[in-house]
């Protein structure tokens, strides 16, 4: 048991002398999760409120299909983006595999669903009230469609908390589309897995206090959003 | 349709799941006036609100606002009427920008935050105090008037409030009644509301109608006797109350279980029964409240008959003459072709 208690007093040692390698993955992963959140964000909320707020036919439909996704395994989008932006794929020529913007697409299409799903979900738990009272207020469509929006703001940080957290713990897609290359793409999760491999576990426990602390961060903002919603 | 009316109703229909109808073949309200509604739950008070805010259309028929027809798609009579709930919503915010909203979506800012301070002061909130406060540290009472602030910061041209007194404590009761008062004197706002709360509607309203199962029956004391009805062998029918007492109607109902109405004015109360009378309906009963009736010396006494309450309408003179109180016990008398059928 003395190399894992080594391993522990070791990876205190990598993280408070800022060893360079365990924040160059630290900051990849940080780098990848920033991209892929603003990316979905973008899509995800106008998407999700659109699927929420509107009735429209086959939105059953779109919704069963976005539910479906949130169960989307990693090494799945991991294989399809490969296949996509590898030098015989059709995006082959920006050359993003085994880089950070490569990692961020494919976390982007892992994270959606979740952004999606959980916006239309907040749109459609909102108070039956509040469109007669915006209306009895004098406010007009896309007034209403803004501030129900508004309204639903803390179910929208919940949401994309919820897929920060999905986004910063993946492994496969990082390790498929990054390609773990020290000092390049190697993320916290990538790291570890192999520097466990090599059972150097100083490294993996340092990146996995770091991932736990992230974990927990993410976990600290949603119970609070969930207490303010 | 005339030009004192601030809302004429012709022949307007509205149905929904096609389990109720609201039909209001004719029905003015002068502006400036404040009427009240009392009924039934689901007999289409709050249907008719919704119609009268301009929240939903009505299948047919014709609706003039301020002396315009109004085109279910043009959405400006909404800007002059507000409607309030029975059940608050605010917003997600700040007291001071739930009332400011209405201000902002109309794109009304100059004097804002007064205007703001203002119509809290009206409902008895000190904007020192609660202008700031978020949405969810208020109490029930406080958030309905925080809600009525925000109706009244518009100066709407009609008020409609939805049973406003239903959750609220009576001091809130007392302040929605001095504010929504204090908007009809200075700005002339005509006054919509529905309520179950008959003594408090009566202080606020100078007529008062009862809606039932979706049509405008009369005034609020109007009698509404439910079946079941059972048909007489000498062409009467009959409604058996639960102590043995019998009502006789002149007409036999369309159905067993019709609706009879009844006006208070026909109905006359006496300790013992008179000579010479000639009304089939004579009933005895005792005596649960007494009022006096908005806009008229006439009083309204409500008679406990059978587990049925009749309200009779008779002069203050007559009710001191028979020295009446509540508990008094008395006979209501009223002719079988009083009663008619809704």
């Amino acid at each position: 048991m003395d190399y894992l208690s080594e391993g522990l007093i070791r990876a205190f040692v990598l993280l408070f002398s800022g060893d360079a390698e365990t924040f160059s993955a630290v900051f990849t992963t940080l780098k990848a999760s920033t991209m892929s959140m603003m990316a979905s964000l973008v899509l995800g909320i106008p998407a999700g409120f659109l699927l929420g707020y509107f009735d429209f036919s086959g939105k059953r439909q779109i919704r069963a299909i976005v539910d479906t996704l949130l169960a989307l395994p990693t090494v799945v989008v991991g294989l399809f983006v490969y296949a996509l932006i590898s030098r015989r794929g059709p995006f082959g020529d920006f050359g993003l595999l085994f880089t950070i913007p490569g990692i961020a697409i494919a976390q982007t299409i892992l994270v959606l669903p979740i952004i999606i799903s959980l916006t239309a979900t907040a749109i459609e738990g909102l108070d039956r009230r509040l469109k007669i009272t915006l209306l009895a207020l004098g406010a007009r469509g896309r007034q209403i469609a803004m501030t129900s929006l508004l309204e639903a703001r803390y179910a929208v940080l919940i949401a994309a908390v919820t897929a920060y957290g999905r986004a910063i713990s993946e492994v496969g897609v990082s390790m498929m589309i990054g390609g773990n290359i020290k000092w390049h793409s190697r993320t916290i999760t990538t790291a570890i897995a192999l520097e466990t491999g090599k059972g150097e576990f100083a490294m993996g426990i340092a990146l996995g206090i770091v991932l736990l602390s992230l974990a927990f961060a993410v976990n600290f903002i949603l119970i609070t959003l969930k207490r303010k919603s | 349709m005339s030009p004192g009316q601030i809302y004429t109703l012709e022949n307007l229909i509205y149905s929904y799941d096609g389990t109720f109808t609201l039909r209001i073949p004719e029905f003015t309200i002068p502006r400036g006036a404040s009427i009240g509604m009392v009924g039934p739950n689901g007999g289409g008070k709050s249907t008719l609100l919704r119609l009268l805010a301009f929240l939903e259309a009505p299948d047919d028929g014709t609706m003039y606002f301020d002396g315009v027809r109004v085109d279910p798609a043009d959405a400006s009579p909404r800007k002059h009427v507000t409607i309030l709930l029975q059940e608050p919503y605010l917003l997600k915010r700040t007291v001071f920008e739930n009332v400011a909203y209405g201000l902002k979506v109309r794109n009304q800012r100059t004097h804002l935050a007064a205007r703001v301070h203002e119509a809290l002061s009206i409902v008895g909130l000190p904007p020192a105090d609660f202008a700031h406060r978020r949405w969810y540290a208020l109490s029930g009472g406080e958030a309905q008037r925080v809600s009525l602030a925000a109706r009244l910061v518009l100066r709407p041209k009609v008020l409609i409030l939805d049973e406003p007194t239903a959750s609220v404590d009576q001091q809130s009761a007392f302040l929605i009644k001095e504010a929504i008062t204090t908007m009809r004197t200075t700005f002339e706002t005509t006054l919509i509301i529905a309520s179950h709360d008959l003594i408090w509607l009566n202080s606020v309203t100078e007529q008062i109608y009862k809606i039932y199962d979706g049509c405008i029956v009369g005034y609020a004391a109007e009698n509404l006797i439910d079946g079941p009805w059972v048909h007489d062998d000498d062409g009467l029918a009959r409604r058996i109350l639960p102590d043995g007492q019998r009502i006789f109607t002149a007409t036999p109902p369309a159905r067993e279980t019709a609706t009879a109405l009844l006006n208070p004015s026909d109905i006359m109360l006496a300790l013992e029964k008179p000579a010479g009378l000639s009304a089939r309906n004579i009933l005895r009963g005792s005596i649960t409240h007494m009022t006096m009736e908005n806009m008229s010396d006439k009083m309204l006494v409500v008679v406990d008959v059978g587990t049925l309450n009749l309200t009779s309408r008779i002069t203050r003179e007559a009710a001191e003459s028979l020295q009446l109180l509540p508990g008094t016990s008395v006979l209501t008398i009223f002719k079988a072709s009083a009663l008619h059928w809704q």
